[in-house]
């Protein structure tokens, strides 16, 4: 085995665009799957306080399938079979474009939408019971009190857990390469059969993925602090 | 497309059942199944000694045993696989078959994860326990043992439980290395058929679909069970029975 | 103002309110009390509709509250009643001042500026100007009280509900807020107290009605009721109470 040189992966030129790449996509993945989850999320609380039973009924399913089917069987189930139900021009479009990546965003953001969602329900459901009705009391209406006295306290509360899950989301960025999108692991997997030298670039993707969890979890819990109600259940 | 899925079903059902079995390994379901409890088994007592080791007063077991758990709640799995998979036969110096690789690598991530769990169960007991323990003259490690440790898990069984499904669903990285369970078996009848990929991976999400639902409301039944237990019976019976 | 006609709420079989008949003039000061479950926190409750009726009509400003009525109606309605809880409610996420401004503001549609002049006038009012900017986990139960006091006299409301405002509070904290209920019936509002706080009630009341199992069972001015209580069962309660 050659000897330990980290700088023969970073120095190189290749090697280091390739990896870039791969962070790059990583956070493309990520950020939009993110932004995909959370706005659909807050969607499907809406959904289940509306009163129709059906809307509760479609909400708690669309949560069941995605919290028991495996995150890498989401993706395939997406990216190789829904995909093949789109006509054959949509379907070269998709490949000549990048498809994968839209996939991979489409796959995760929905996946942890349902989790965002639970999250929110769950700090939705532990603010204090008098607070609706001093809204109420107040003369604001249904939205006024969602929109000024519940739902905020509901985020707040929900911080600690919306802080976790969008750790997983990271993370869970690189399942997409098991349907082909470029993101860091992919890249290692690519460094590493062209350089011989595993461990190294085995090593930098941890780091950098460690860098980044550690990050996010440590604004996350400085968020929580700083935004922490006293006398939620 | 409802009929093209039952054929699926009607054709494949032995390979996705048990892989290749007898003429291969072990492999769908049954694999899933076999990594699984293999894996979270294995993880548990693990996962108790890396818990203890983060709540002990040496900074020379608490240091590590952090660090561990910060590093893998802060790597992807995928990260993890390749990892093991790489250091595996370096160390053994021999070839290591996929699936040894597999579930060392669901001990250890489930060795951290699961140790989150047992702490915040051993937290969450009240602290009169281990005083009215020590009071009583046992030393830490037999309250540990005969007093904390029994409670701490009785109540965590519903989490634990869930970490379990958890690991059913992370059995499916193993398709990354060729490990032959019930996600690569899918890939390769796709593979084969390559005309029907929507209903091979709708088969593929409903079956998990079925197995982690089941044990998630086996897990809800579990936890209003112990939560009835641990509430005990009521006040007034108790003073009845007292005489 | 306020006018009960017939008023009946039952809980299954239970009657919660039995045939209420009673009324609130404008500017008086009305005290219930009564022991517990004897329906004077419900009684209050339906005046604003947080608690339904079965049947008859509760009146104020001449509507019927509890007729059939868009929730913009019902908003509006709710808006000119003041509403205090026993447990405060006070917006966690807001601080006192933003507490105060906040339903103006969005309700009333009062400009921000003039929202925010309003509630440091009442903020002063209640001797908490220089708090304005606290949060609620930093004041205590009193403080919280006096801010939510302010809160709902924000709404400009021709009328004020009290819900038992300091049964929780820790006891040196009482006098505080009923100071503030006291300076509001000397100016002349509206109101109606569910209270424990006898020698209150016998200081800031105009009539003391008493309640027991869901009925008014008798109602008099406060020397008439303290001093010589006419029911069996308004005796008793009195007495209970001086015993303690």
């Amino acid at each position: 085995m050659k000897g330990f040189d980290l700088l023969a992966i970073l120095l190189n030129p290749g090697f280091s665009a390739m990896l870039l790449h791969g962070i790059v996509m990583t956070f493309v993945v990520a950020i939009g799957s993110w932004l995909l989850a959370m706005s659909l999320g807050i969607l499907l609380l809406a959904l289940r306080l509306l009163p129709a039973r059906i809307a509760e009924a479609a909400v708690a399913a669309y949560i069941s399938y995605h919290r028991n089917v495996p995150t890498l069987v989401q993706l395939m189930l997406w990216y190789f079979g829904i995909s093949s139900l789109f006509p054959a021009a949509m379907q070269e479009w998709f490949g000549e474009h990048n498809g994968e990546v839209l996939f991979a965003i489409i796959g995760l953001g929905l996946c942890q939408a349902a989790y965002f969602s639970e999250d929110l329900r769950s700090g939705l459901r532990s603010v204090a019971p008098g607070q609706e009705e001093a809204a109420r009391a107040l003369g604001h209406s249904y939205l006024g009190t969602m929109r000024f006295v519940l739902m905020p306290q509901a985020f707040r509360n929900a911080m600690p857990a919306l802080v976790n899950h969008t750790v997983s989301l990271f993370k869970n960025s690189s399942l997409a390469m098991a349907i082909g999108v470029a993101e860091l692991t992919h890249a290692v997997k690519e460094v590493e059969s062209e350089s011989f030298r595993t461990f190294e670039t085995y090593l930098i993707a941890t780091v950098l993925y460690l860098v980044c969890s550690l990050l996010l979890m440590a604004a996350g819990a400085a968020l929580s602090r700083g935004t922490a109600l006293a006398g939620a259940r | 497309m409802l009929q093209g899925a039952i054929s699926i079903v009607s054709e494949n059902w032995l390979l996705l059942l048990v892989g290749q079995y007898p003429n291969g390994p072990l492999g769908g379901i049954a694999a899933t199944l076999m990594l699984s409890v293999l894996g979270i088994a294995l993880a548990f007592p693990l996962s108790v000694l890396i818990a203890l080791a983060r709540i002990s007063r040496w900074p020379l077991l608490r240091a590590p045993a952090t660090a561990l758990v910060y590093v893998v709640r802060g790597v992807p799995l995928l990260m993890i696989i390749f990892w093991v998979y790489f250091l595996f036969p370096l160390l053994l110096g021999a070839n290591v078959p996929g699936f040894a690789t597999m579930v060392c690598t669901l001990v250890i991530y489930e060795g951290a994860f699961l140790s989150e769990v047992v702490r915040a169960g051993i937290q969450a007991l009240p602290a009169g326990q281990m005083d009215a323990a020590r009071a009583l003259g046992h030393s830490y490690p037999r309250a540990m043992r005969y007093i904390i440790l029994p409670q701490a898990l009785y109540n965590m069984l519903p989490a634990i439980l869930s970490q379990f499904i958890s690991t059913i669903k992370e059995t499916t990285l193993g398709y990354v290395i060729n490990v032959p369970e019930l996600t690569f078996a899918a890939n390769q009848i796709n593979n084969r058929l390559l005309t029907k990929p929507f209903e091979v991976f709708l088969i593929l999400a409903l079956t998990y679909y079925v197995v982690c639902y089941s044990l998630s409301a086996a897990t809800t039944w579990l936890e209003r069970r112990i939560a009835t237990r641990r509430a005990g019976p009521a006040p007034l019976a108790v003073m009845e029975a007292a005489g | 103002m306020i006018r009960f006609e017939n008023v009946n709420k039952l809980y299954g079989d239970y009657p919660a309110l039995a045939d209420i008949n009673a009324e609130v003039a404008r500017g008086e000061v009305v005290v219930v009390c009564g022991p517990s479950g004897s329906g004077k926190s419900t009684l209050i409750r339906t005046v604003n509709r947080l608690e339904e009726i079965r049947s008859g009509a509760i009146l104020f400003e001449g509507r019927n509250v509890h007729a059939k009525m868009s929730s913009a109606e019902l908003n509006k309605l709710r808006s000119r009643i003041g509403f205090v809880f026993q447990s405060f409610n006070l917006f966690p996420h807001l601080s006192a001042l933003d507490n105060i401004i906040l339903s103006p503001h969005r309700v009333n549609g009062l400009g921000r500026a003039a929202a925010r002049d309003r509630a440091m006038a009442l903020l002063d009012r209640v001797g908490l100007a220089n708090r304005a900017h606290a949060f609620p986990a930093q004041l205590s139960g009193g403080q919280q009280q006096r801010v939510a006091i302010a809160r709902a006299l924000a709404m400009e409301p021709p009328a004020m509900l009290f819900d038992e405002p300091t049964s929780a509070l820790d006891p040196e904290m009482v006098g505080e807020v009923l100071a503030v209920i006291r300076g509001l019936a000397q100016d002349g509002m509206t109101m109606m107290c569910v209270t424990h706080e006898m020698s209150f009630a016998r200081d800031v009341a105009d009539r003391v009605w008493f309640m027991d199992a869901g009925r008014i069972l008798e109602t008099g001015t406060p020397d008439a009721f303290f001093g010589a209580p006419q029911h069996p069962r308004a005796q008793r309660f009195l007495s209970d109470l001086r015993s303690r």
